[in-house]
């Protein structure tokens, strides 16, 4: 957003503003034109006062040095120790006292000052220049003040002018300009609005004096021109040069000033040329020629593109249309006669030129022209500039002149004064309404119910009702809103199964004991490359950014994988385990659209699970922790994947990790990191993460049903199946509902036996069966038949026998 | 042989009653008592058990006053136990009362705590409370067209107010293919918008803002739609600012939705997640896609609106006194054309505020950044 200074001051001049600074501020702000702050130049000035050299004597003991006796009020006499060529008895200048703080002459720091000696003489505080102020750049000699500023007052108080610093929206170009937001001001307070002094501008120049020409109407809709005579080059009146440095510019001449003056007024950029320098005694605005060059203000020789405007003489280009004025016409001291350059430029073709050049921070004329500034302003800043030329160049005017093919009408508004209740819910008093459009310079005419209005000349920004509406709500107050709860008709709700799914799924995973993470979902395209062993991709291409704040952001995560490995491993560093979970979005391309953002939930297990205290023994997250939390979002919601399970995922532990697949698509992936991958990540071999795809989940999503509770006593039966060291444990249980089908209430695995009593290549699986019927009591008999046929289908299908 | 049966079963019983009495006064615990219990009355061969088995082998006119006895002496013993037995537990409770206290400063097991993260906990804070004021929460793409994010929005390129949302773009190459695809396939167009609409280039969206557009193209009036999510921006990170970061979007469009309603709404809201009696504040501001444009801030729930906090500036609003929460207004007539909205007929407003912003209010986090550098100790804490 486009910032301005505006010292209060020079808003004074224009507005009847009373109040301080800070209130004027508040006013401002609260009326859409926002302060960012308010700087003053007495800020730092504490314990620095208005001074008179009282004595000026050598020091005794150096030739550089001089004696100054500084009289500061009521008495009070310092004496400093100066070695500035300017001084001279009688003279009036700012003077600081030990403890105050200043900048560093020679340096771009602040300090302190002390009572410091110097070739034996102390010197108690020092007089000041500009810069050691903060008031400019000059340090080559004190600031020397006015011999009418009252001696003995602190400096802040004769100096010290607070500039409002302002945050503009870019719908208001015309508050770029002191005059806009005195005229903001003025409506604000309801006092009158002063128009600075202009000169009477005679629109009859002598054509072999000076033409303008618009050769490019899409990108100058208006080119007006003056041209000055008698021209004196010097330095711009002191109070210009001051509110020039308050406002941020540099001073460099009365020509330079007074443009860069009226476009801190207005908002108009100008530009003045030497008019004995220009070929043909014309101004053209036209596309730049193929293969035009020019050197510009800062020195850089530039190619010109033929898409870029450019105001030239007879000749050659003079200087980029809006943006930065060319070498050889500048201003010279010997300088007598001028040309003024005074256009309205299309604001986006301004825009498009200013940042291929890599001009739009520093161009103050490009800031100004990118927005929608009003033509009206043209004529309006020559006759300012002409007769601040005038006054402080000696200057007299010979003529001006300008083109404006098309002419830009003002819209004329057509409302209703319900509109205004309509949109902001309160009823205003219509003369309340008409007031504040009255006192922002809108034209107005009512009939009946309607109003029509025209904006200010100056105003691009109002064209239809609710611009209006916000206008008088702007002035008489956003306070004026009532608070009221809306009783409107409430519309009807969807379901959103994704996201329920999710949320549950966070409060399990919660539930568990794990922690949320959020990680930046832009991540380093290296990550990617670090998450297999042979740096084989598990993901799809990530979608890369044009234009990335850094390559540690340059790709969107096609996993949570990388984020979850890296947040760990810096965990790591400063604990022993940790237990994450993360859900997000991954971004998958997708030909044609946009990318398919997969909704994924992962979460990942490393290091110490539970720490040694006096009741828990020390142990590591491990496989079977990740098996109970996948176990425990089943029983839960029944994520329980269905669909073709493999073993082996990338960038895991081969025969360590498993993954669901529906189509090609793995819905649940887990297992123990690649140990491999575990080191390149520094992370301790047992990592464990898992990832779960919720959209496939939610398709096939089987939510547990409600069980009534049994009726009728369950039998507990332990029994030990002795099976291949091969068959997992998986087949056993499967095998085991089968054949017990709905009796079968529960099994737990109770434990899990290799040794010499099942001999070589074969284990023991003791299995807890919870059994009972919906319908009755299971009889003894019943249970010993019911187990007789797992043993029997176990020892058919597997090979399993009965142990013991 | 039948007398002597007879005599065994009767026999002493009334001494054997007395020999139980003896020695179930004499059971110092419930144990003792248990094996008393087992002798006298055990199933298999208790002393009276076995008498009352061998009943049945007496002559049948000597059963029912040998069975009567019998059950006498058993009704004895077992009452004697069951008074015994109070007795006992009654002192091992005096004992476990007045002997058995633990001391309860040890810690217990560790119990390993989840929490949410202090963005997922404010996104549903967000959502419950617009949920009471009948906003239904729905999400949206994050990686966006143009057309959605920018032009819909009265934002089209060139358009200064896009300074407001530096942009981080898809990459070209990846894009080309996608908006060649696009155009063969004329598939990336809006639902319910022409087919031939240019959707623009592909880019991370900078707000929540483009899913106003998408809400009003599915649905019709009355509207009341809440849209939190990631956004993106390309932006230096600080303090306070993130280049990802999370907003909340709100909607809400009738025929009569007006900017007191938008006030009501955000001023409900800020009580419900500041608490207290909040004071709101307006003032003017500028987007381009709604017209009244307003800044809303609420007045600093820590000092209570003074900006000083014992004496000195107030961290939370630095000194301000006020909170700057949202920015919003009522939706620009061209917007609501652009998606078939009559403006003579629809009115409504929209909103969008910071969640980290939020986030960090309602924990005292003092830097955004710490959301999602995802330092445990950090997250433990909050």
């Amino acid at each position: 957003m486009p910032t301005i200074r505006v010292p209060v001051s020079w808003l004074k001049d224009y507005a009847d503003a009373h109040g301080p600074a800070d209130e004027i501020a508040r006013q401002l702000h609260m009326s859409g034109t926002e302060v960012d702050r308010i700087e003053r130049p007495g800020g730092g000035w504490e314990h620095v006062w208005v001074g008179r050299i009282a004595k000026l004597e050598k020091h005794p003991n150096a030739d550089k040095l001089l004696l100054a006796t500084v009289d500061y009020g009521e008495g009070r006499e310092k004496t400093v120790v100066t070695g500035a060529p300017n001084l001279t008895e009688g003279d009036v200048v700012p003077y600081a006292e030990v403890g105050a703080r200043l900048r560093e002459g020679h340096g771009a720091g602040w300090l302190t000052l002390e009572p410091k000696k110097m070739r034996g003489i102390v010197s108690e505080g020092m007089v000041c220049s500009e810069k050691e102020l903060g008031l400019g750049e000059d340090h080559e000699g004190i600031l020397i003040l006015d011999k009418s500023v009252k001696v003995g007052q602190p400096l802040a108080d004769a100096l010290g002018d607070p500039v409002l610093v302002l945050e503009l929206q870019p719908n208001r170009p015309d508050c770029m300009g002191v005059v806009g937001v005195a005229r903001e001001l003025a409506a604000v307070q309801r006092v009158a609005l002063r128009e600075p002094a202009m000169a009477k501008l005679r629109w009859d120049l002598d054509p072999d004096r000076l033409a303008v020409r618009i050769e490019d109407p899409e990108g100058c809709r208006r080119f007006g021109a003056a041209v000055l005579d008698n021209v004196k080059i010097g330095p711009s009146p002191k109070w210009m040069q001051g509110r020039l440095i308050a406002a941020g510019m540099r001073p460099i001449h009365n020509a330079v000033d007074i443009t860069n003056y009226v476009m801190l007024e207005l908002g108009q950029p100008l530009h003045a040329y030497d008019a004995d320098h220009l070929r043909g005694n014309v101004l053209v605005a036209r596309r730049a020629h193929g293969g035009e060059s020019l050197r510009t203000l800062d020195g850089v020789d530039r190619l010109l593109a033929p898409d870029v405007l450019v105001i030239a003489d007879g000749q050659r280009s003079l200087g980029i249309a809006g943006i930065l004025g060319g070498a050889d016409s500048e201003i010279r001291p010997s300088t007598t006669r001028i040309a003024l350059e005074c256009a309205s430029f299309e604001p986006r073709g301004i825009d498009r030129t200013a940042q291929k050049l890599g001009l739009s921070q520093q161009s103050a004329a490009s800031a100004r022209f990118r927005l929608n500034l009003s033509p009206e302003l043209v004529p309006l800043a020559l006759a300012r500039a002409v007769q601040l030329l005038v006054e402080h160049a000696g200057a007299t005017l010979a003529g001006a002149t300008e083109v404006y093919p098309k002419p830009w009408h003002r819209p004329n508004i057509k409302l209703r004064f319900s509109d205004v209740t309509r949109i902001l819910g309160v009823e205003l008093p219509r003369e309340e309404s008409v007031d504040a459009l009255k006192r922002l310079g809108f034209q107005y005419a009512e009939s009946g119910d309607t109003f029509v209005v025209t904006p200010p000349p100056i105003r691009t920004d109002i064209a239809i009702t609710e611009d209006v509406v916000e206008e008088v709500a702007r002035i008489v107050g956003y306070d004026r809103i009532p608070v009221r709860v809306p009783d409107g008709p409430l519309p009807l709700h969807e379901r959103h199964p994704l996201e329920e799914l999710r949320e549950r799924v966070r409060d399990l995973l919660v539930g568990f004991g794990i922690q949320e993470t959020v990680s930046y979902s832009l991540i380093d395209p290296a990550w990617l490359e670090r998450l297999a062993p042979d740096g084989a991709p598990i993901a799809p291409d990530p979608i890369r950014l044009q234009n990335p704040t850094s390559v540690s952001q340059s790709v969107a995560r096609p996993t949570l994988r990388a984020s979850l490995l890296d947040t760990a491993a810096r965990n790591l560093k400063h604990r022993d385990g940790v237990a994450i979970f993360e859900i997000s979005p991954v971004y998958l391309p997708r030909s044609g659209d946009l990318p398919d953002e997969r909704w994924t939930a992962a979460f990942l297990l490393s290091g110490r699970a539970e720490q040694q205290t006096w009741l828990t023994k020390p142990r590591d997250w491990d496989i079977y922790d990740v098996r109970s939390f996948i176990l425990g979002l089943d029983r839960a919601i029944g994520i329980g994947p269905r669909g073709d399970r493999s073993t082996g995922v990338p960038g895991l532990h081969p025969g360590r990790s498993v993954k669901v697949a529906i189509g090609d698509r793995a819905a649940v992936a887990y297992g123990q990191l690649d140990p491999r991958v575990a080191e390149r990540w520094e992370l301790p071999e047992a990592t464990f993460v898992a990832e779960l795809d919720l959209h496939i989940l939610l398709e096939d999503l089987q939510r547990p049903s409600a069980v009534v509770p049994p009726r009728f006593p369950a039998a507990l039966r332990d029994l030990a199946f002795v099976v291949d060291e091969a068959l997992p444990y998986g087949d056993l249980v499967a095998e085991v509902r089968g054949a017990a089908k709905d009796l079968l209430g529960s099994v737990t695995l109770l434990d899990v036996y290799r040794g010499p009593q099942v001999g070589t290549g074969k284990k023991s699986f003791a299995l807890r069966l919870v059994l009972r019927s919906q319908t009755a009591t299971l009889t003894d008999a019943e249970v010993e038949k019911l187990t007789s046929r797992i043993e029997g289908r176990v020892l058919h299908k597997l090979g399993g026998t009965i142990r013991g | 042989m039948f007398a002597r049966k007879e005599a065994y079963v009767a026999d002493d019983l009334s001494d054997l009653a007395k020999r139980a009495a003896r020695e179930i006064a004499d059971a110092a615990d419930e144990s003792a008592l248990e094996g008393v219990r087992v002798r006298y009355l055990g199933r298999k061969d208790g002393e009276l058990t076995t008498r009352m088995k061998a009943v049945s082998a007496l002559p049948a006119a000597e059963r029912p006053a040998a069975g009567a006895a019998l059950n006498a002496a058993k009704a004895t013993i077992e009452a004697a136990i069951a008074d015994r037995e109070r007795v006992l537990r009654a002192a091992s409770l005096d004992r476990s009362l007045s002997g058995g206290a633990l001391d309860l400063t040890l810690p217990g097991r560790p119990v390993r705590l989840g929490r949410l993260h202090p963005i997922s906990r404010t996104i549903r804070d967000i959502s419950r409370i617009f949920l009471g004021m009948g906003f239904e929460s729905v999400e949206g793409p994050e990686i966006e067209w143009d057309y959605y994010n920018f032009e819909a929005l009265n934002i089209p390129a060139g358009h200064p107010a896009r300074d407001k949302f530096n942009t981080l773009w898809v990459a070209q190459d990846s894009a080309v293919a996608l908006s060649l695809a696009r155009t063969a396939a004329g598939g990336a167009t809006a639902r319910g918008g022409d087919a031939a609409r240019d959707m623009g280039p592909m880019l991370f969206r900078t707000h929540t803002s483009p899913m106003q557009v998408r809400i009003m193209e599915q649905r019709r009036p009355p509207i009341r739609i809440i849209v939190p999510g990631r956004c993106y921006r390309f932006e230096a990170t600080d303090a306070t600012h993130e280049s990802v970061f999370f907003q909340y979007e709100g909607l809400a469009i009738d025929e009569m939705m007006s900017m007191a309603d938008l006030k009501g709404v955000l001023y409900s809201f800020a009580r419900q997640i500041f608490g207290g009696e909040r004071k709101v504040r307006f003032r003017p501001d500028y987007f381009p896609f709604t017209e009244p444009s307003a800044e809303i801030a609420f007045d600093c729930f820590v000092c209570e609106g003074t900006g000083q906090i014992d004496g000195g500036r107030c961290a939370t609003c630095a000194g301000s006194g006020w909170i700057e929460a949202a920015g919003c207004g009522m939706v620009h007539p061209d917007v609501l054309r652009r998606v078939g909205y009559d403006p003579a007929k629809y009115q409504g407003f929209a909103f969008g505020g910071g969640v980290d912003r939020l986030a960090g209010l309602l924990t005292g986090t003092p830097d955004i950044r710490l959301f999602y550098q995802n330092d445990l100790r950090y997250l433990e804490s909050v």
